[in-house]
């Protein structure tokens, strides 16, 4: 001071006094360890652990509650009938089986976060931004990964034959109705990456999900379904994709010099560093297949500090992640 | 119906919940009542299952009867409630002065929670349990304390009970005045809203439970007619044909005080023994919601003093101390 004194010994505070005065000094301090660490004590490339339960809801036709760490999502897939008779546009004939899901319409994916989960989402208004894009995000991997065959959601009809055709003509068949699959997903507790949370609850429910048997009656004009559990069937899904969520943390700033800064990639950020990460990874792993080796998806937003090496290694990391995901679901 | 901006719509065509036509050869058991009159379900509650919030709790009561296993349809459902708390905050800037707390309670239906399947926009109904719920809980928390604060307490059905058996013709109206599972909702609501206050740490008088008790006259053989009207506690509506009143109270056990109640039918003559078997409900879900609220307390108790005395031995990962510099 102005006498020459000693410098004032430091003072401490609690931790969670620091997080939330200075968050970002908080993350900084950190991470720039020997051994680099985050605030809740996970290191950068863990990921949180899942847990999922399938099969709770008594009035859906598939469900699954799954908990990443304190983000808790519930997803319930609903059958519903829409006969072919109703369509206003129907398909062209041209069109391929794999998109004759996405053009009807067949699945409707829906997640709604003002549900209290967060102090940020709190019931009362309109879906915001973040609602709509995800909710957006999870249609377009829907139909992009082909998961349901459009076989499998088809109530199909032999028309019996007439005098007017010949015995030996095959009895035609036709598509008299769909099943369409409302997946409502509902984020209970949100602390952090709700996508990944909510994908692998979309995932989970639809392989939980049980179709009833289903038939069209000529008389009534109407599709029966059989209300005995022998008779209906589970969805077969083509494929499982899991989706890994990357947060970039970089001091720079526009008061220092362009390329002097540190970065770290976050796997798997929670909702204290989503709120200090710009950038942000989602990578989408499906099974490899024969010819392709297996990313569905690759999504890089808010900024350009992960380059082609730190790519590699998230994929890698994307890969490992769904082998313990998939190993969680059961194959 | 319209279509919502903000959401992905259903298909052009509009689709109809599928029809099931009645089994030839499986016949179509009613469920039927195996607790005595003065017993409850077994309930569970827990508190906390919403971190980011003031505080949560989580409320069910399981399936009871067994279920025909070989038939797709559920016969009867149980109840799932979330529940959560968020405040005492303070209130927007261009607020009016407000010298009590500001409770906002709001009640949702998640799409799946029901027979037939809900929409995302709020209805009629859950309103009104949103105001029946504001009404138990404003008579229990002590507003003075928190001048120009507002508290939110958002609650989500995500499984409700039903207001009749699904094989009834027009089971779903269950009675003359119908809505039954809607009463057993609000019980369920006020008892899982008080343990997240309680979770909260907002003042409260007492702890306010609900409970619901309904009087019914089935028929022998399930049919309508014959059979005495008899009062029942903690009624689950598929399980009885005729349920002719019914009643819910939010009461403080402690101070013999009752701060909601909502009653609907025509219990003639029996209204009081009415709402004294929905207390004595109450009364036996308090005990729960005491024995959940302790542990709770108890878990957090303990934590606090293990931060104290600076030994966190969790095995997810230990927060280490940093210097931060500058």
């Amino acid at each position: 001071m102005a006498n020459g004194s000693p410098t004032a010994p430091g003072i401490s505070f609690p931790r969670q006094t620091f997080a939330k005065l200075t968050p970002g000094p908080f993350l900084h301090a950190h991470l720039k360890q020997q051994e680099p660490i985050r605030a809740s004590g996970r290191s950068p490339e863990d990921f949180r652990k899942p847990n999922i339960n399938t099969g709770s809801l008594t009035h859906s036709n598939g469900s699954a509650v799954v908990r990443v760490g304190d983000t808790a999502i519930v997803c319930g897939v609903r059958a519903e009938i829409l006969l072919a008779s109703d369509i206003p546009h129907p398909p062209r004939d041209d069109l391929h089986e794999d998109d004759l899901v996405e053009d009807l319409g067949l699945l409707v994916p829906n997640l709604e976060l003002s549900t209290g989960c967060s102090p940020a989402h709190l019931p009362g208004s309109a879906p915001g931004t973040l609602a709509q894009s995800l909710s957006y995000r999870i249609l377009s991997l829907i139909n992009a990964s082909n998961l349901v065959r459009p076989s499998d959601l088809a109530v199909l009809y032999t028309e019996p034959q007439t005098e007017d055709d010949t015995p030996a003509e095959e009895a035609s068949k036709v598509t008299k109705a769909y099943w369409t699959l409302y997946i409502d997903i509902l984020c209970i507790a949100l602390d952090g990456n709700p996508f990944d949370a909510a994908w692998a609850a979309v995932i989970a429910a639809l392989q939980n999900t049980l179709l009833p048997k289903a038939w069209w009656d000529p008389d009534r004009e109407a599709v029966l379904c059989s209300p005995l559990a022998a008779d209906a069937r589970q969805l077969q899904l083509n494929d499982v994709p899991i989706a890994s969520t990357f947060a970039v943390f970089s001091t720079a700033s526009p008061l220092k010099r362009r390329n002097e800064f540190d970065s770290w990639i976050l796997a798997d950020p929670d909702s204290f560093e989503e709120d200090l990460c710009k950038e942000s990874l989602t990578i989408v792993v499906a099974s490899k297949k024969a010819s392709c080796g297996g990313i569905l998806r690759l999504e890089k937003t808010g900024g350009s500090v992960i380059g082609k090496v730190s790519m590699q290694q998230c994929v890698r990391m994307a890969e490992d992640r769904w082998s313990e995901w998939k190993a969680v679901m059961g194959g | 119906m319209q279509a919502d901006r903000r959401r992905i719509n259903a298909p052009s065509g509009g689709t109809a919940p599928p029809i099931f036509a009645t089994p030839k050869d499986t016949p179509l058991r009613r469920p039927t009542r195996t607790r005595k009159p003065d017993e409850h379900r077994k309930l569970f509650l827990r508190t906390g299952v919403v971190p980011s919030a003031s505080g949560s709790a989580y409320y069910e009561i399981p399936l009871q009867s067994p279920q025909q296993p070989e038939l797709l349809v559920p016969s009867s459902s149980s109840l799932k409630i979330t529940c959560s708390v968020h405040g005492p905050r303070p209130l927007p800037r261009n607020a009016a002065f407000s010298p009590n707390l500001l409770l906002t309670t709001h009640v949702k239906f998640a799409p799946f929670a029901t027979r037939n399947r809900r929409g995302y926009m709020r209805d009629a109904g859950e309103r009104d349990l949103g105001m029946h719920l504001e009404t138990a809980l404003r008579g229990v928390i002590i507003g003075e304390r928190w001048p120009k604060s507002g508290c939110e307490v958002v609650i989500t059905v995500l499984e409700g009970e039903e207001d009749g058996w699904w094989g009834d013709a027009g089971g779903q109206e269950g009675g003359r005045a119908g809505g039954w599972g809607m009463m057993g909702v609000l019980a369920g609501c006020i008892t899982v809203a008080s343990a997240a206050l309680v979770d909260a740490g907002i003042d409260c008088v007492d702890m306010v439970s609900g409970g619901v008790a309904a009087l019914v006259q089935d028929g022998q053989d399930g049919t309508k007619v014959g059979g005495e009207a008899k009062i029942i506690l903690d009624p689950s509506p598929s399980e009885h044909q005729n349920i002719r009143a019914g009643c819910v109270v939010g009461y403080l056990q402690s101070r013999d005080e009752v701060t909601e109640m909502w009653m609907k039918g025509d219990a003639g003559t029996q209204v009081e023994a009415l709402v004294d078997e929905a207390v004595k409900a109450a009364s036996l879900t308090r005990t729960v919601l005491a024995e959940a609220v302790r542990e709770a307390m108890g878990l957090k108790m303990g934590k606090a003093s293990e931060e104290a005395t600076g030994g966190l031995k969790e095995d997810k990962g230990k927060k280490k101390d940093v210097v931060m510099t500058g």
